[in-house]
């Protein structure tokens, strides 16, 4: 039994089509179209937390913050990572769905996902090449950076408890972005 | 990690909006698109075969479809053969159900555990009153009949020397492997 698998492009003429609707909260994963669970307040503060902390960067056009918006990785794989920074544009990327060379951070916040971001997501991005990604584990409170992606993970990874971790110059305390 | 699942009315939407290929062979499969293998020259002579051996029930005592769309629950299965309930507009205006199948038959070269495993639950599921699986390698044909619940009440192997018979259409086993 062959299980169907749909292109990114399948994927956009579907929601295009009204096809997955609204509602459906879905991602493509090596052609699969997968469910996102619901997120909790915790997960919802840290995420607001976490613009806070960034949109300095935005402000200086250093980059463009996304949230919770498909990121194209591969051309059967298109997550929605709940933050990503990417290259800043003028356009804001009005003509093409942002792909991983344009990212230079993706941060997930993880709740009951833990398993699935470190397990399933973060080969992903090392494989499509995501220079650094952080892990926000909201039960255990720490942050998981990752830098250096190597075939499917990455070379560097650091759980930090306290401190700061910093992107494109931007010191940003570990304390700011735990709920 | 939950797969999402694809209703019947959004797969009909997505074939509708040039989601697939002309030449895709889609089964929907209790939510999961599966794709349907090529057939081979011996699974192929022997649907043309059956074909040919229902044809003078067509169209007064049933509508033969071949390799066309079956709706089971919220599944759609393309069964190798299916004769229908005679309808004057041969399922124009919307696609035949289990309960307007009158007999199912699905031949398997390679596919037997599928054709048991997966699909015959559902016909059952649906109510589709008979069913016979042709097993090319087993060359033997099970045939089920009395649906109930996920399954066939009865279910007999008929090898060669024994015949089958619907509707007024008799078949040696042999004909078929």
């Amino acid at each position: 039994m062959i299980r169907h698998r749909f292109s990114a492009e399948d994927f956009h003429r579907m929601a295009e089509a009204g096809i997955l609707g609204e509602d459906d909260r879905v991602e493509l994963i090596r052609g699969e179209v997968v469910e996102l669970s619901p997120v909790g307040k915790r997960h919802m503060a840290a995420l607001k937390r976490l613009m806070n902390a960034l949109f300095p960067l935005q402000q200086a056009k250093k980059a463009l913050l996304q949230v919770q918006d498909p990121l194209r990785l591969f051309p059967d794989t298109e997550p929605q990572p709940d933050l990503a920074l990417l290259a800043y544009r003028d356009d804001f990327y009005r003509e093409r769905v942002p792909e991983a060379k344009d990212a230079l951070l993706v941060v997930e916040v993880a709740e009951t996902s833990l398993d699935h971001d470190l397990q399933v997501k973060l080969p992903l991005y090392a494989q499509a090449g995501i220079p650094e990604v952080w892990v926000v584990d909201l039960v255990r409170e720490k942050v998981h950076v990752f830098r250096k992606p190597q075939g499917e993970g990455y070379g560097e990874a650091q759980a930090l408890e306290d401190g700061e971790v910093s992107v494109l110059g931007l010191k940003v305390p570990v304390k700011e972005v735990l709920p | 990690m939950t797969r999402h699942k694809i209703s019947l009315e959004e797969f009909h939407r997505m074939v509708e909006a040039g989601v697939f290929p002309e030449d895709l062979r889609l089964e929907l499969v209790e939510g999961d698109l599966v794709e349907m293998s090529p057939i081979g020259k011996r699974h192929a002579a022997k649907v043309a075969k059956l074909t040919a051996l229902f044809g003078p029930l067509v169209p007064q005592k049933a509508i033969l479809f071949v390799q066309s769309p079956l709706v089971v629950g919220e599944s759609e299965l393309y069964p190798d053969l299916a004769l229908l309930k005679p309808r004057p507009d041969f399922y124009e205006e919307e696609l035949p159900q289990g309960r307007d199948a009158l007999l199912v038959v699905e031949v398997a070269e390679s596919s037997l555990r599928y054709d048991l495993q997966v699909k015959l639950p559902l016909y059952a599921q649906a109510g589709v009153p008979e069913v016979w699986v042709v097993d090319l390698e087993g060359k033997r044909v099970l045939v089920h009949r009395k649906p109930e619940g996920g399954g066939y009440r009865e279910a007999e192997a008929l090898g060669p020397g024994a015949r089958l018979s619907f509707h007024g259409v008799e078949i040696p086993a042999e004909e078929l492997l």
